[in-house]
């Protein structure tokens, strides 16, 4: 057994008592940056690197902790997410969706425990996928070329027109919003500014960080002062919480379908954590159809992305470590910092440096054993939150926004635009048109357009080439069909109102 | 029905305005078969056809705010502008203290109540961010120390 | 790469306000985890260690414009500050000579030196039919749309003007039918050309070293005068008929406004940096070659480099 033998050696270089306490420092600094709305993963790993530089920690020390932030923060992300409806980084956004709802039902202490149980199998069942298939699983990205990238993302916004409104027109003119937002900076195909008006600060594009902040937690508060903190689940008298073990067993396909999903998107390059719970949320939607009350606030809604995101993290360490292409920006960082400590990663790694990879393998096994144990136990303590008046938590809230946003690039320009986004937040919300697809457009439409533009460039402009291949006819079919069976199933089942979004 | 419409027609307007500057985005001399215009077209044109729509198919108004509610909403759209202002110039704790106790003032109305929320939180995120995080904030003006 | 733009500011808001005056901090103009990151953070590192500067130095990432936001702000903001050294490479360069910086020139910084180069490459997937770069010159001449590139830069970067180069020297002449794709860095176009998207991939040695090894791609060419040491069996472009030298060396600017006094500290503590173990380590580790030229000779080769490729730009038809 080889992979028990590389496991060991990874145990080997990763166990001792000094590599756990990092872990566990890691993991509970993870978690708090992850759910500092403003602070996702990626600045969780960046700000710790030159930290693990001056303590002169040696590489699977300084391993040991980055990824323990790096899981950290990906469930950190989630607690705001629920107990605020502000998503503390962006692959928690689906987590809004059903988590939020659920703690206005009063049940924020099960939707935690049941989103951190389910963090814990994707992250899990990603790191035994790691484990055992990153060599065969980096060979995927071979055959995603522009044009399946692009049927890709096309996939992603045709089933958006089912989430969270009623109205698919405006949950296209969502999207379309933020691809339009999107465009605006530097064509990264020919490097030429595209709707800047010439303002420098708009030469790199509106950070989507920005854009989260502003249509969440900034609109979140417009939303507390019109109604004086009623209608809130802040406030709400909690029951005791207890392990949802009814929900927990109720959601064990979920999570297994929903790590596998989130898994695979997560190793596609430049899909990121943020699709892969995304796609995950929509096909367990899709699966539990109009009927299983997706977006009320249940249980398999809570389960679905947040297993997919953990899963797409850990997913998205395939290509980093096999063809050294990060998978998302934290990834980015971590490749910097393998980068920085002479470790090249590539199709060799594995043969090369043994105990890199299996060393960085069993402390994401550690971070994740350690960060199930503090997160479940340690819910009564986030739960408090809700217990604190909204009146000191919602300034608090605001506040820390604007330290987040104000880190990214100290200057005034990127709080006004956050500002900017609240507001239009508030009065998108308030005319049902959902805010998601919007951070989606802002995302993904850079790397959309690149696919596209680059599959005409290889095509010389045959449109066809866009159907050429069977994955790409695959995912082309899967998009019409998440555009279309909506506007036919939903006068079928009349379901009524499907959630604030 | 008549918020909808609105929304419609704005959307419409952003829509043509969307395609209008997009024309005059610079071309450059090794163009791509799409090139850099042809992208925010389709975004604009499906935009623009999405605002028909809900012009045409508009939802029930939403229960919108008394007016004084909305004044209350403009003022500190007012105030955190200025906070953004004068986040830089003043340093964190001032600013922070007069932006969070002014938002808990427009949340609950009791006075007292507010200025305490407004200066324990200035302090206690300060502390936060800049010791638990490492995060730089200067407190005051950099000016004053020198 | 949208992803992790924010990761930077965060470093960047750190260091910029908590360091202490006489702490040196290095710019890396891109996001972690590229070349410029690398300059900074393996020069940064060997400072410190061989003691060259007291206290570690702070690597701040400030992306944008690719390498334009750094530049104007340390033109504009930043120009006495003694303490300031920029990561630079053969990119910036480049896009000084297309103007691509939004009219600032190359005289408003002080090029302090280079200390290593990544020389440039030309690749196709193990199982292509091209065997050497004369047989893909010659099927690109004949049809120049038969034969896509893939490259880490955009549109007329430093990648793309690579393969131009080469196909000129080989006797084509309408370059606007080359076809070539600029996406997100090295190992991504390494994986679109071992997909079959794209024919061959144009980008540094650096990048295809794994690759290599695992024998998932051949290397076609080495554009340097003479073969890369440790890379004695990838013939160079030159000795197949090709005169084109193009590779990617890695260095630094420092604000037009410090003394020369200071300016040659630099230049001096480059040298060191240069000529230390862990340079050599860190080189081989990532498939530098030797490159070492600091002070006023650095500052000259990059004054006749921009003209070179400005001249070359306006021929191909990239800048008017």
């Amino acid at each position: 057994m080889d992979i028990l033998a590389n496991l060991a050696l990874g145990f080997g270089v990763a166990l001792s008592p000094f590599t756990l306490t990092l872990a566990v420092i890691g993991c509970v600094l993870g978690t708090v940056i992850g759910a500092l709305p403003g602070l996702g993963p990626s600045n969780g790993v960046a700000i710790l690197i030159p930290i693990t530089f001056t303590l002169g920690l040696d590489a699977t020390s300084a391993l040991v902790l980055m990824t323990s932030v790096y899981y950290g923060a990906m469930y950190g992300g989630r607690i705001s997410s629920i107990l605020l409806n502000i998503p503390g980084d962006e692959p928690a956004l689906m987590t809004t969706l059903d988590g939020y709802p659920m703690a206005k039902k009063g049940r924020a202490g099960d939707a935690l425990v049941l989103s951190g149980v389910a963090s814990f199998v994707g992250a899990l069942l990603a790191t035994v996928g790691l484990m055992f298939l990153a060599p065969l699983l980096s060979r995927v990205a071979y055959h995603f070329g522009p044009a399946e990238y692009f049927a890709l993302y096309l996939l992603a916004f045709c089933t958006l027109g089912g989430l969270a409104s009623r109205n698919q027109a405006k949950a296209a003119i969502a999207s379309c919003i933020g691809l339009g937002i999107a465009m605006i900076g530097l064509d990264n195909t020919s490097g030429m500014p595209r709707l800047t008006f010439g303002h420098l600060h708009l030469m790199d594009g509106v950070d989507f960080l920005v854009a989260i902040v502003g249509l969440f937690a900034v609109a979140e508060v417009f939303f507390f002062i019109e109604s004086h903190g009623r209608n809130t689940s802040i406030g709400v008298r909690l029951e005791r919480v207890t392990v949802p073990v009814r929900d927990i067993a109720a959601s064990g396909w979920t999570m297994l379908r929903a790590s596998g999903v989130g898994f695979i998107a997560g190793v596609l390059p430049g899909a990121g954590a943020s699709l892969g719970s995304f796609l995950a949320y929509m096909s367990e939607k899709s699966i539990a159809g109009e009927r299983g009350g997706f977006g009320t606030g249940v249980p398999r809604g809570v389960a679905a992305p947040e297993a997919g995101n953990n899963a797409a993290a850990g997913g998205a360490l395939v290509p980093m470590l096999t063809l050294g292409v990060p998978g998302s920006g934290t990834t980015a960082v971590l490749l910097a910092l393998l980068m920085t400590l002479n470790i090249t990663p590539g199709p060799t790694l594995f043969t090369d440096r043994p105990e890199v990879v299996w060393g960085l393998i069993a402390s994401l096994l550690i971070a994740n054993f350690v960060l199930l144990l503090l997160n479940v136990p340690l819910v009564r303590i986030f739960v408090r939150v809700l217990q604190v008046p909204p009146w000191v938590l919602l300034p608090g809230v605001m506040m820390v926004s604007f330290v987040g946003i104000y880190s990214l690039s100290g200057s005034y320009f990127d709080l006004l635009l956050m500002v900017g986004f609240g507001a239009l937040g508030y009065l998108l919300r308030k005319l049902d048109v959902p805010t998601v697809p919007i951070i989606l457009g802002i995302l993904l439409g850079n790397h959309m357009e690149d696919s596209l533009r680059r599959a005409m460039v290889l095509s010389d402009g045959d449109w066809t080439f866009l159907f050429s291949s069977p994955i790409a006819i695959g995912l082309w079919l899967a998009a019409v069909a998440g555009f279309v069976a909506p506007m036919f199933l939903r006068p079928l089942l009349r379901k009524p109102n499907a959630g604030s979004g | 029905m008549v918020s909808d419409r609105i929304f419609g027609l704005v959307i419409l307007t952003v829509a043509l305005g969307y395609v209008l500057s997009a024309t005059q985005i610079q071309m450059s001399f090794l163009s791509d078969p799409v090139g850099p215009r042809t992208f925010p077209y389709l975004i604009g044109g499906v935009m623009a056809l999405c605002g028909v729509t809900v012009l045409v198919r508009p939802d029930p108004d939403p229960d919108w705010p008394g007016p004084r509610t909305f004044g209350a909403l403009a003022l500190t759209v007012a105030a955190l502008v200025a906070y953004a202002y004068l986040l830089k110039p003043l340093g964190f704790l001032l600013p922070t203290a007069l932006a969070a106790g002014f938002l808990s003032y427009q949340i609950s109305p009791r006075p007292v109540q507010a200025t305490v929320t407004g200066v324990a939180l200035s302090v206690g995120l300060f502390l936060l961010f800049r010791y638990a995080l490492g995060l730089g904030l200067s407190a005051v003006p950099k000016t004053w120390l020198g | 790469m949208t992803f992790s733009i924010r990761a930077l500011g965060v470093s960047a808001f750190l260091f910029g306000a908590a360091g202490a005056a006489s702490a040196a901090e290095c710019i890396a103009p891109a996001n972690p985890g590229g070349g410029w990151d690398f300059t900074c953070r393996q020069i940064g590192k060997i400072l410190h260690e061989i003691g060259a500067v007291d206290k570690p130095v702070q690597v701040t990432n400030m992306a944008g414009g690719g390498g334009g936001l750094a530049y104007s702000h340390v033109v504009n903001e930043r120009n006495d500050d003694p303490d300031l050294i920029v990561a630079a490479s053969s990119a910036t360069a480049t896009r000084l000579a297309q103007n691509a910086y939004a009219g600032m020139t190359a005289d408003q910084v002080r090029f302090v030196g280079a200390i290593g180069i990544d020389p440039g490459v030309i690749a196709v997937a193990a199982d292509s039919p091209f065997m050497s770069l004369r047989d893909l010159v010659e099927a690109a001449v004949e049809d120049p749309g038969a034969v896509a590139f893939a490259g880490g830069s955009a549109t007329g970067g430093f990648d793309h003007l690579k393969p131009l180069m080469i196909l000129m020297e080989g006797g084509l002449t309408d370059i606007t039918k080359v076809k070539y794709i600029g996406v997100d860095g090295g190992a991504d176009a390494i994986t679109q050309t071992i997909g079959g998207f794209t024919q061959a991939m144009t980008g540094d040695i650096s990048e295809i070293v794994g690759f290599l090894k695992a024998g998932e791609v051949r290397a076609l060419a080495v554009l340097t005068e003479e073969r890369v040491p440790g890379f004695e069996d990838i013939p160079t472009a030159r000795e197949q008929g090709y005169d084109v030298v193009a590779g990617n060396w890695r260095g630094l600017y420092v604000p037009r406004g410090i003394s020369d006094e200071r300016f040659r500290e630099w230049a001096e503590k480059l040298a060191q940096v240069a000529g230390s173990d862990q340079w050599m380590e860190a080189m081989a580790a990532n498939g530098l070659a030797p490159f070492t030229m600091v002070g006023d000779d650095f500052q000259g080769y990059i004054d006749s480099l921009i003209a070179d490729i400005n001249r070359m730009s306006k021929d191909i038809g990239v800048i008017q």
